[in-house]
């Protein structure tokens, strides 16, 4: 028995035109948390693509528990004891909770699936990690903070001794965060090692026991997470020196933009009212499924509501479809950005004008022309780094695609902008630059609603907060006001 | 990296075979057919074969409207057989001795492209209502088939009808280059259409994600609707010009007309599962279809033998397809 459960020595990684990793070790001890932390694309995701057997290295060698082994497929690192909880979701939409935890394994008696007890196994289990859904209920009708607690469980259920979490808290609020760290805790204690990868540094630090830090397919320090401040660990990530705070300076708000009154989609969300004033930022705090995207969806026309009054710029409007939002200049950036906020595998010019070709048309035909060139002033004015507009929106970094969305709706010349989440799963630098483009918008004179999970952001970054909970107004707060204690308080008030 | 250069070599054949595989496939076919029979490479036998699968083609290409967005249309042989049977009606009606007046031959044309129009717009109209999964147009459209081909059955009962007519305007669209001439305007229109219209590149978008559609504002049920309008109008089209060209209707004019138009689309390298895809590659897919059709024929292979051939041809394109995509998925990966 070695004190490491797992060691990758020398690792190298070459893909055409580019070196992924360079020469990386990285040991793990047995019962620790080893947090990985990088920028995108720093190369944590292909090293743990590797230990996954989605790569094979070019150069090293992976030891576990002592052992060489190689890993050529993903089969072999399950049966190696390898578990992967990703940041994309592996779950059968139509199946139910409990298919979807055992779906490899499901219990047989006389050779049928005995339903009752692999129901009555599966509540059990979901109950004991403190998770509240039922096991019959479908993927479809659960949250998307419950399905990353599906995907969680669905691996805790193999009992591994080495569990890889690549960003599990990305879709989670600060309560089912909690949950999730007691759990990681708890494995700990059984002497599980645990791989953490997060942009949260918050989170490094309260979990984990060793920091890893990747830049450019490179170990840049490694050590006791204890040793590091948090601004160390910026600084070796990214290369340079970063401020963390909030660039948001408060500011004078203009005229009334967008009115809304008593906005209600039955069961959703019930007699939300609210302003928007010109350059300023409206900020939606609550948990998941408070109601902020439902709001959002009825005012972009995406979903229809039951009641209620939307005043844009002093006429009043009902809104029935997307189409028409737009053409009153308001923009949605969805929360998920690779399944509606982009096609991946278009190139990025496509994906920017999608949202206004009239303006790329020449007479009545699109002249491709004038796409690139307009596309082209709006990636540099967002400094979106990419060898070429013609590249595939699927080959950018996280940080890189939502700048793509954010020109997309600089393309449209809306002047409300609706941001959900528009800062989920990216990396520090390309979070700051969001930030600042923000402010920049307002300045302009667009109005922003920004709906944020992460409590420090919304604060830091509205002029104004409104906070929901269970799909009503709980109150709303000015920038004083508003304290994290302030928020929360309200947030969990229903 | 010896396995990289492997797979780099591999992806290189695929992506080679992927743009020139269509041109390259139809001159080993006629290479082939021209050693065995003179004859094939013939200006004459050229000619026919663009004549004969100029209906096909036309069909084709509303069919690949339908796919890039993300859809089908199973409904489109019986809109040809309705078609095919008003005009005759019309065409034997209005002929004085055996001329049709060339009024008629233009009022057929249109009648013809608005009966394809108005079935498309009813297709278009549920499935748009409807807004569900894009897989609904598959049993909306075929409901849509059996109901149309039953219309056709009505008008006609069952009967045959042959050409009363020896000359006019009319016979004219069935002879020499009229056809392929009908047939590539419409595909020139077409790809000009997908290509530089706001609505062209819509059908991309929808096609590849609805959920993107959407949430970018675009009219995702006015561009179901009206592709549906427009696949129907081709049928209609593809109608008229068969009936001219065959000198005869009846209720099968439209037998198979929609698998065909779906196999010329997926040999054309337009993905079934939408969002891709071009008129001018699944012009090159009905020419595939045509060349080695015609030369099986004129190498005298039986009429059993060539239904393989035409599968096998089928489940290629369709796993190079599939090859393709996961290539594309590596490299993306990378």
């Amino acid at each position: 028995m070695t004190d490491y459960i797992l060691e990758m020595h020398n690792i190298t990684k070459r893909f055409p035109g580019v070196v992924a990793l360079n020469d990386v070790s990285f040991k793990v001890k047995r019962g620790e948390i080893h947090a990985l932390v990088g920028e995108n694309g720093a190369g944590k995701s292909t090293l743990m693509k590797i230990l996954n057997g989605v790569y094979q290295a070019d150069e090293g060698k992976i030891v576990l528990n002592g052992k060489h082994t190689i890993i050529r497929n993903t089969t072999e690192a399950k049966a190696h004891g390898i578990g992967l909880v990703f940041q994309d979701l592996n779950l059968v939409n139509t199946l139910s909770v409990a298919e979807n935890l055992y779906i490899n394994r499901l219990a047989k008696r006389h050779g049928r699936i005995a339903w009752k007890t692999i129901f009555r196994e599966a509540q059990d289990f979901i109950d004991s990690l403190g998770f509240n859904f039922l096991a019959t209920e479908k993927i479809e009708h659960l949250s998307a903070a419950q399905k990353q607690l599906v995907e969680i469980a669905k691996v805790l259920a193999l009992e591994n001794e080495l569990i890889v979490m690549d960003e599990p808290t990305s879709s989670l609020t600060t309560t089912e965060s909690e949950i999730l760290f007691n759990i990681i805790k708890n494995l700990k204690q059984k002497g599980v090692s645990i791989i953490y990868i997060s942009h949260k540094l918050e989170e490094v630090f309260s979990l984990s026991d060793t920091t890893t830090i990747i830049r450019d397919g490179e170990v840049i320090d490694s050590g006791p997470t204890k040793t590091f401040s948090r601004d160390q660990i910026v600084e070796k990530m990214v290369g340079r020196s970063v401020t963390t705070e909030f660039p948001r300076k408060a500011c004078e708000s203009g005229e009334l933009v967008l009115k809304v009154d008593n906005i209600t989609r039955k069961g959703l969300v019930e007699d939300i009212s609210f302003e928007l004033h010109k350059g300023e930022i409206l900020g939606f705090a609550g948990l998941i499924g408070s109601g902020r995207t439902e709001v959002a969806e009825a005012i972009f026309g995406a979903e229809s509501y039951d009641s209620g009054v939307i005043n844009i710029r002093g006429k009043k409007v009902a809104i029935h479809s997307t189409h028409q939002a737009k053409q009153e200049g308001i923009g949605l950036l969805t929360e998920d950005r690779k399944e509606t906020g982009l096609v991946l595998a278009y190139n990025l010019i496509w994906n920017i004008s999608i949202t206004n070709i009239d303006k790329i048309k020449k007479k009545y035909f699109i002249s491709e022309k004038k796409e690139a060139q307009l596309a082209n002033e709006l990636s540099k004015e967002l400094n979106i780094k990419t060898p070429s507009l013609k590249q595939y929106a699927i080959n950018l970094s996280g940080g890189n695609q939502q700048k793509v969305v954010f020109a997309k709706w600089l393309f449209s010349d809306v002047d409300i902008l609706i941001l959900d989440e528009p800062t989920r799963g990216i990396d520090v630098g390309a979070k700051y630059e969001i930030y600042l483009l923000m402010n920049r918008l307002a300045e302009q004179g667009k109005s922003i609603i920004l709906i944020s999970s992460e409590l420090p952001e919304v604060i830091g970054m509205s002029d104004r907060l409104i906070v929901l909970s269970g799909g009503k107004k709980m109150g709303e707060l000015n920038r004083e006001e508003a304290t994290p204690e302030a928020v929360m308080s309200l947030a969990v008030s229903n | 990296m010896k396995s990289n250069a492997i797979v780099s070599n591999k992806k290189k054949a695929v992506g080679f075979l992927r743009e020139w595989g269509l041109i390259l496939a139809i001159i080993l076919i006629t290479i082939v057919a021209t050693i065995i029979r003179p004859a094939f490479l013939s200006w004459a036998n050229m000619l026919n074969i663009l004549r004969a699968y100029s209906t096909i083609g036309i069909a084709s290409f509303g069919m690949a409207y339908a796919v890039i967005g993300g859809g089908m249309d199973l409904s489109i042989g019986s809109t040809i057989s309705l078609t095919a049977v008003v005009t005759m009606l019309i065409v034997n009606g209005a002929t004085v001795g055996t001329v049709t007046p060339a009024s008629t031959a233009l009022l057929v044309l249109l009648v013809g492209i608005l009966i394809g129009a108005t079935i498309g717009a009813i297709n278009g109209a549920i499935i748009a209502a409807v807004n569900g999964k894009l897989a609904e147009s598959f049993i909306i459209t075929y409901a849509m088939q059996i109901v149309v081909g039953a219309v056709a059955q009505a008008i006609v009962k069952g009967h045959f009808q042959a050409a009363q007519y020896r000359a006019g305007l009319f016979k004219q669209f069935g002879i020499g280059f009229t056809p392929v001439i009908f047939m590539l305007t419409t595909a020139i229109i077409m790809q000009y259409v997908l290509v530089k219209t706001k609505y062209g590149r819509s059908l991309y978008f929808l096609g590849s994600s609805m959920g993107v559609a959407k949430m970018s504002g675009l009219k995702v049920k006015k561009i179901r609707f009206l592709t549906h309008v427009i696949c129907g109008m081709c049928a209609g089209l593809a109608g008229v010009i068969v009936v001219a060209r065959v000198g005869s209707a009846s209720v099968l004019q439209g037998q198979n007309y929609e698998l065909d138009a779906l196999v010329c689309v997926a040999i054309g390298g337009t993905s079934l599962d939408g969002g891709n895809g071009s008129i001018m590659r699944t012009l090159l897919g009905v020419m595939v279809i045509g060349f080695m059709m015609t030369a099986l024929n004129i190498l005298g292979v039986q009429s059993n033998a060539q239904l393989i051939v035409r599968g096998a041809i089928i489940v290629l394109a369709v796993a190079l397809d599939v090859l393709n995509k996961s290539m594309k998925l590596k490299e993306v990966a990378q």
